[in-house]
């Protein structure tokens, strides 16, 4: 730890932005020295995203002092400006550009350092990305085609090509440079994962990383340092080598409270028939995702499917949901196998509804209360006779939906465009109330929204349950787990590790 | 007073910015600016013979623009529609001495079957629409162009003739029926899951999938609507005409395709709908009346359509909605 | 360390892996030279498949760059069609230098086609089909709907050497210069890039409404140059008739050769060979007994195939809409 010493390369103190009355950011502070790397963890709101446009001048903050060696400094302007500065940030997706090739890719944006009087120099770009190429070790050709290499190969060429962004900005080949790395671990699959963090570790010889992610076993592995954000302020400063911090600490100084939950859910009871099985998964498995799932789920039972980001969860509630297909194993819905690429339509034919708490999933924006309750339950509007649509049961509908959810509208006509993001995830909420499917899968169920709005969804859902609908939750809340589940399975790198009860799982969350 | 004053300016300006300017009135904005225009230039515009002319020339158009506009709604396009009109155009009358009055199921059944295989090329080989259509619509004229053989053919079948040209209440049958049409088109869209399926395929596809929506199946019922409704079209314009005119080419498409957005049903899908596309077939087939009128020939009302054409899909494109939307 | 210098080898076989087209270009060859072993290597029928080739080419080339990018620009034969007009009216008064009428007016077109398409939103299929139309139209009125014969440019088909048609070396250069701007500039890179993930595009600091309208620029430009040729090539007379076939075929081409509808890959270098098979087809049918009217039904399957295969198909299951 003798580098702490030096002078770090980026230094950033009391950074203040807001937008409009809200505080994204509250005092915070950043120091990254040369070669380490710092996980920003924190909940989604908490102000990651802000800090790092503000770091590669997408935002401009409000307060804040930015030292250059010692020597206090402007923020940078703009993406090129932070470059300058030796920033520069590498995106979560969307980032890789699959049709170009690897020395194309490497010099995008910066092709203008390579132009010479017949057009293009390509012998000198492709000579001058052999040279990076074997600089960060990447096991790839440089005419190779992004689409043709593996996720993580692309992800370190995209860090290369940040760390040759700043280079070329600085006009100097050993440029101090510190690259954001936006979760970049999420679209990749387990093994991808850990390849792609052993080559980061690797190149700590090269430049410094700042690391936002929500996987805490990477940032309890890899990371040398930790900054934990909650509510736009920095609540927490973990030197991974001295302070010996547990993964627990870690999420409750995220989440800020309890993990056990403290909120007071009204005590619906859970009515649970273990005699009959509605689901069930033998030996499921979807390469690079998950591995040998098996579990049974009773009527009127939640079952809680507990990991990290990564481990597979969501790829397997997906699988369920008739969104992903599955490579090896059975699924039995009321004991009938399935198809193994029966669609969404399918499935919830047969009783399976999926419900995500990303309402980009859920709605239908420019249409009113009414019709995005009734698209899930046509069945419900519709005449005795030729099948057209009641309109006076649709807005009936409607109504008792959001009088029992205490939709905030004054009619039911209204646009869902217009309502608060509380009440529009009560609208897709509401849809479901009305469907009750036989097993609903909830995928992060109140992500995004206020507490009060998250109670009267919790209690939504419960008294679903207590209606004898079978549930399968998959969170990054490990609270809403002992808030709504019975069982909690286990899972960890793709692999079921046990299923616990209730009072397990407090144990667990409070260790 | 002033100040009283002031405000009833500012409350004419937001009248005319709320009633006149935004993009569900634009039609009728325009129908109405259309009609002054024509009547001022020729008086006998909005007489009786004028109107059954406009009745004459909008009917099988309006059949085949409801079709159209299933699709549009839908966010995909048909560019098939005209060619599929001609086609089953010409089976009626070179079949017609075969099959005697059967003929029409028959030409409905091939026409819904193209529709079939346009939508399968969309749905399940994922081809972009308007290439799909595109190439159908080549491989349909291709096929026309053969049993034609170039030749004119003439409908001489009087039971035929007699469904288009029959005058009820002084009006040729053939507005009864596309008026007919176009209200069951009006009703599906507007009253019946399917329609609401096809306007949740436009307006959020992921959205649909995942409310227990059919896409793919969806996607293929609404491209054999489509090309039934073209082929509808095409029978009436058969009877009422009498003749097969080759002329009716792919240049066609941009009065239809002007219709479908004139009447205010977005090219980015999910909005609109046949029920307006009555109003966008009465501005256009107006418009072309009176450019007839005035003596322009074919192709300065194709200049003229072309720009309404880019001029309407601009007007009904709500920019701000769809800012982060690539167009492609 | 040792695997990173790997040369890729060019094998026959990465070739064929690469331009599948040329199998279909050869067994077309061959198949057509059993089938009519006469007629099909003579040497008219070379000529006119080279005259067939240099007219798609030329035709293709524009809208290749705004196929990079994933859309659509239909509106190069009203280019040549408009531009001819234009030729026919001011040939009189300013001599042969009216010819620069033609890649002016393309590139003000491409320009505004360019500038409606990306600030406006318009889907560039219906707009470009759209202004296909409109100078359809504009055409007709100016040439008051009579092919009107521009005398004087003979000297553009002039035979300059014995047995090569002279257009096919204007042509040349043109296509070198289209191979150069994709493969040599930065434009070609970002067409690349913005037509294969416009996001990340966009992430990368690329300004992309300014390199789209610069695509449909230089489509216009290009389709206006390659009319000069094409102008005297297709008769030295003002194009009066209008065939969704002439839009089709060059699109054929283009996506024949590679370039799929979704962008992003291919190039003028693929339209090559993807005009050269489109050509060899065309004469193989044109010499067979079939009619004109099944050849057209044959070019429209050929056209639904091409697409087929190039579309990738829907990745995300059943969510992808088109």
């Amino acid at each position: 730890m003798t580098e702490r010493t030096l002078t770090p390369i980026l230094d950033v103190r009391n950074v203040c932005k807001s937008f409009g009355k809200v505080y994204a950011l509250e005092d915070v502070s950043l120091k990254i020295f040369p070669s380490e790397i710092v996980g920003v963890v924190g909940e989604n709101g908490a102000g990651k995203t802000t800090l790092m446009k503000s770091l590669v001048g997408i935002h401009v903050p409000e307060k804040g002092e930015w030292y250059d060696k010692g020597v206090k400094a402007a923020f940078p302007k703009d993406p090129k400006d932070a470059a300058k500065k030796g920033i520069s940030i590498v995106y979560q997706e969307r980032g890789v550009v699959p049709s170009l090739q690897v020395y194309q890719f490497l010099f995008l944006g910066n092709e203008e350092k390579y132009v010479g009087a017949f057009g293009l120099q390509i012998p000198r770009m492709k000579k001058a990305a052999q040279e990076i190429i074997d600089e960060f070790h990447i096991k790839c050709d440089i005419e190779d085609f992004m689409f043709e290499l593996p996720l993580s190969t692309q992800k370190m060429v995209e860090i290369a090509r940040a760390v040759v962004n700043i280079r070329l900005e600085q006009n100097k080949q050993d440029a101090d440079s510190v690259i954001i790395l936006d979760e970049p671990t999420a679209p990749l699959n387990i093994e991808e994962r850990h390849e792609l963090l052993n080559e980061i570790v690797r190149l700590k010889a090269n430049c410094s990383f700042v690391f936002v992610t929500h996987i805490m076993q990477e940032v309890m592995e890899y990371m040398d340092r930790v900054i934990v954000l909650r509510d736009g302020r920095q609540v927490g400063e973990y030197d991974m080598a001295t302070n010996k911090v547990t993964e627990n600490e870690l999420v409750r100084m995220i989440l800020g409270k309890d993990i056990d939950g403290q909120e007071k859910i009204q005590r619906i009871p859970s009515r649970v028939d273990n005699s009959e099985t509605v689901l069930s998964s033998k030996e499921l498995s979807k390469r690079g995702s998950y591995y040998n799932i098996s579990f049974d789920l009773s009527k009127g039972e939640c079952l809680g499917v507990l990991g990290s980001a990564g481990s597979g969860k969501s790829e397997l509630i997906e699988t369920i949901a008739g969104i992903n297909g599955y490579d090896e194993g059975d699924l039995l819905i009321r004991g009938k196998s399935t198809k193994n690429h029966e669609l969404p339509y399918a499935r919830l034919k047969k009783g399976v509804g999926y419900f995500s708490g990303e309402i980009a999933n859920e709605l239908f924006y420019d249409w009113p209360i009414t019709k995005n309750i009734s698209i899930l339950n046509i069945e419900k509007i519709v005449t005795k006779i030729f099948h057209f649509l009641n309109f006076k049961t649709e807005k009936t509908l409607a109504a008792d939906i959001s009088k029992q959810l205490r939709i905030k509208t004054p009619n039911v006509n209204i646009t869902v465009s217009s309502l608060s993001g509380g009440n529009k995830q009560k609208v897709t909420v509401g849809k479901w109330l009305e469907k009750k499917p036989d097993i609903l899968l909830l995928e992060d169920p109140t992500i995004g929204i206020d507490v009060g709005a998250r109670e009267d969804i919790y209690e939504t859902i419960l008294n679903m349950k207590e209606q004898g609908i079978s549930m399968i939750l998959v969170s990054d809340d490990p609270k809403e787990y002992s808030a709504l589940c019975d069982r909690v399975l286990m899972m960890q790198q793709g692999k079921a590790q046990k299923i616990i009860s209730k009072e397990e799982l407090k144990e667990v969350l409070q260790t | 007073m002033s100040l009283s004053n002031n405000n009833e300016k500012m409350s004419i300006g937001r009248f005319i910015s709320e009633t006149v300017a935004s993009p569900t009135r634009i039609p009728f904005v325009v129908v109405i600016a259309v009609i002054l225009i024509f009547q001022l230039m020729n008086p006998t515009f909005l007489s009786y013979q004028g109107l059954v002319t406009l009745v004459y020339s909008m009917s099988y158009f309006l059949i085949a623009a409801c079709g159209l506009t299933f699709v549009v709604m839908m966010g995909s396009f048909d560019f098939s529609s005209i060619s599929v009109m001609k086609f089953s155009a010409l089976l009626c009358v070179l079949y017609i001495d075969d099959f005697g009055l059967w003929i029409i199921p028959i030409t409905l059944l091939c026409c819904a079957i193209i529709g079939f295989v346009s939508g399968f090329l969309v749905a399940k080989l994922g081809v972009p629409s308007f290439m799909a259509t595109l190439g159908i619509s080549i491989v349909v004229d291709g096929i026309s162009l053969l049993m034609s053989k170039g030749f004119l053919h003439l409908m001489e079948h009087e039971g035929f003739r007699s469904i288009s040209t029959t005058f009820i209440a002084g009006i040729p049958s053939v507005f009864h029926w596309s008026i007919a049409i176009w209200v069951l088109c009006a009703v599906l869209a507007a009253t019946t899951p399917f329609g609401r399926r096809t306007y949740a395929i436009g307006g959020n596809a992921r959205a649909a999938v995942l409310s227990g929506i059919n896409l793919d199946s969806q996607r293929i019922q609404v491209f054999m609507l489509s090309g039934l409704l073209a082929g509808a079209a095409g029978v009436f314009y058969m009877s009422q005409l009498g003749g097969g005119s080759v002329e009716i080419g792919g240049q066609m498409m941009i009065p239809l395709f002007a219709s479908v957005v004139a009447g205010g049903t977005s090219l980015r899908g999910g909005t609109g709908g046949p029920q307006n596309t009555l109003l966008g077939v009465i501005i256009i087939t107006w418009i072309q009346s009176g450019l007839r009128m005035m003596g322009t020939g074919m192709e300065t009302q194709m200049v003229i359509l072309g720009l309404i054409a880019i001029g309407m899909s601009i007007a009904t494109t709500d920019r701000n909605k769809f800012r982060r939307v690539i167009v492609k | 360390m040792s695997m990173v210098n790997r040369k890729k080898s060019l094998t026959i076989l990465s070739v064929v892996k690469n331009y599948p087209v040329i199998i279909i270009f050869f067994g077309l060859i061959i198949l057509f030279s059993i089938l009519y072993h006469q007629r099909f290597l003579s040497p008219a029928n070379l000529t006119a498949t080279l005259r067939q080739f240099i007219t798609l080419m030329l035709f293709s080339v524009g809208p290749t760059f705004v196929m990079l990018l994933g859309s659509m620009d239909q509106s190069f034969i009203g280019i040549w069609m408009l531009g001819s007009a234009f030729l026919w009216l001011l040939t009189p008064i300013i001599g042969p230098v009216a010819l620069l009428v033609f890649p002016l007016f393309g590139l003000v077109s491409g320009l505004c086609i360019g500038a409606i398409h990306v600030k406006l939103r318009i889907p560039s299929f219906i707009l470009t089909l759209s202004v296909l139309i409109i100078y359809w139209g504009l055409t007709a009125i100016i040439s008051k709907g009579n092919p009107r014969n521009v005398p004087g440019y003979s000297f553009l088909t002039d035979d300059i050497i014995p047995f090569v048609p002279t257009p096919l070396l204007y042509s040349i250069p043109i296509i070198l210069l289209s191979v150069f701007i994709v493969k040599r500039t930065k434009l070609g890179t970002y067409f690349y890039a913005i037509g294969s993930n416009e996001e990340g595009a966009r992430l990368a600091g690329i300004n992309v409404e300014k390199y789209k309208i610069v695509a449909f620029a230089l489509s216009g430009l290009f389709s206006g140059i390659g009319s000069i040729v094409l102008f005297q090539h297709l008769g030295g007379t003002v194009p009066v008739s209008f065939s969704m076939n002439n839009v089709v075929r060059p699109l054929i081409a283009i996506i024949l050769g590679g370039t799929p509808l979704s962008g992003g890959r291919g190039g003028p270098q693929r339209t090559i060979l993807g005009a050269l098979t489109f050509s060899v087809i065309y004469r193989g049918l044109y010499l067979s007994t079939l009619g004109a009217e099944v050849i057209d039904l044959i070019v429209g399957l050929i056209l639904i195939i091409s697409i087929v295969i190039s579309s990738k198909g829907g990745e995300l299951r059943g969510v992808e809409v088109a």
